[in-house]
C-alpha cells in the first residue's frame, strides 16, 4: 500500500507522525508542502484540501483512506500497527 | 511563489520578538475564551519557535499546522491564536488544532496529543468565569457564531436561546426578577429554569449549565 504523508516543516503534530510512522517502520513518501514553491507548492495544496476537504496537516493517505491529524488509534487502525 | 505570498502583512510584532513575549501576549487573550497553554513546556516552545520562524518568514504568527490559501479571509482565520473561529471545533476536541492551547479544565494537556477526534452531539463550552456575572444578572453570551442568554438566579447558573419569540429581543439584556428573566422590550416574563413563558408557544430552550474550577460551561 502506497502511503504519503502531506506534512508542513512547523507543524508539531506532523513531527510527532513522522516519528511514529519511523519507529514503526512504515515506508512513506513525505511531501513538507511549506518548503515547496510555486506551482508545485500549489498543487500540494489543491491536493490536500481535495483529500482532507482543508488544509490543516498532517494529512496522511494510505490507498484510498484518509487520516488527518496525529491520530494515533486511527494511523494504527489504518497501517494495521 | 504566488501574489498572496508577495501580500505585505501589517506587523504587529517588532523585530526580535521571543517566545516570552508570545506568552506573555496570548495567554490573557485565550483565557477569555477558556483556554490556556498546554501543560507540556517542551511542546509549547516546540510550537512557539515554529510561530517565530513564520513570523519572520510571512510577517505574522501563522498557524504552524496550517498553511495559508492566499486568500485574505481565509488566512485571517488562521493567525494564531485562532480559537476565535473554532470555538465549538476546539471545545470539543479539548484543545486547539496544534494542541498549543487546550480548554481550561484540561487536567494533562500532553496526554491530548494523538487524539485529534472531534466527538459527535453536543459541545461544552466556556462562557464565562463565575466572577464575570454578579448574582441577579443577565447577560448575552456569544458560542461560536451563537448568541445566548446566560443569567445567575440565586447563585445558580442558567442558560437560554438568546431571542424572545414575540419580537426577537435579545432576552440577555433584560433584568431578572427572582428566577424570571424579563424581556427588554416588552417585559414577557421567561422562568430561566425551562425557559416557559405565560405566552402560548413562546417557549424558549434551555441549554445545559455546569460550573467547574471557577468557569461556566454550556452545553450547546
Ligand atoms: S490551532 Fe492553535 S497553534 Fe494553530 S493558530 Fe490556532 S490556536 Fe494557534
Amino acid at each position: 500500500m502506497d502511503v504519503t504523508l502531506y506534512a508542513l516543516s512547523t507543524c508539531p503534530y506532523c513531527r510527532m507522525t513522522k516519528k511514529f510512522l519511523d519507529k514503526n517502520e512504515v515506508e512513506y513518501e513525505l511531501v513538507e508542502v511549506d518548503l515547496l514553491e510555486g506551482d508545485e507548492k500549489t498543487d500540494a495544496v489543491a491536493t490536500v484540501k481535495e483529500l482532507s476537504g482543508g488544509t490543516s496537516f498532517p494529512v496522511l493517505k494510505a490507498g484510498d483512506e484518509i487520516v488527518v491529524g496525529f491520530n494515533k488509534p486511527k494511523l494504527k487502525a489504518l497501517l494495521d500497527l | 511563489m504566488s501574489a498572496a505570498d508577495e501580500r505585505p502583512v501589517r506587523r504587529r510584532f517588532e523585530d526580535g520578538t521571543t517566545i516570552e513575549d508570545l506568552r506573555t501576549y496570548m495567554a490573557p487573550f485565550v483565557a477569555t475564551l477558556g483556554f490556556r497553554f498546554n501543560d507540556d513546556e517542551e511542546f509549547v516552545e516546540e510550537v512557539l519557535e515554529s510561530e517565530l520562524e513564520i513570523l519572520d518568514r510571512d510577517g505574522d504568527v501563522f498557524c504552524p499546522c496550517r498553511v495559508r490559501t492566499g486568500d485574505p479571509k481565509e488566512d485571517v482565520k488562521i493567525v494564531c491564536p485562532c480559537i476565535p473561529f473554532y470555538l465549538d471545533q476546539f471545545s470539543a476536541m479539548r484543545k486547539c488544532w496544534c494542541g498549543l492551547f487546550v480548554r481550561i479544565d484540561v487536567e494533562d494537556g500532553s496526554k491530548l496529543h494523538g487524539v485529534i477526534e472531534v466527538p459527535e452531539g453536543p459541545v461544552e463550552v466556556r462562557v464565562v468565569a463565575v466572577e464575570d456575572l454578579a448574582d441577579g444578572q443577565g447577560r448575552v453570551v456569544t458560542v461560536g457564531k451563537k448568541k445566548l442568554a446566560l443569567f445567575r438566579a440565586d447563585g445558580e447558573f442558567y442558560c437560554l436561546a438568546n431571542v424572545c419569540k414575540h419580537w426577537g429581543a435579545p432576552l440577555g439584556e433584560g433584568y431578572l426578577d427572582g428566577y424570571f428573566a424579563m424581556c427588554p422590550w416588552h417585559g414577557w416574563r421567561f422562568d430561566v429554569r425551562d425557559g416557559t413563558t405565560d405566552h402560548p408557544d413562546a417557549d424558549v430552550r434551555v441549554y445545559e449549565v455546569t460550573v467547574r474550577h471557577g468557569e461556566v460551561f454550556v452545553t450547546v
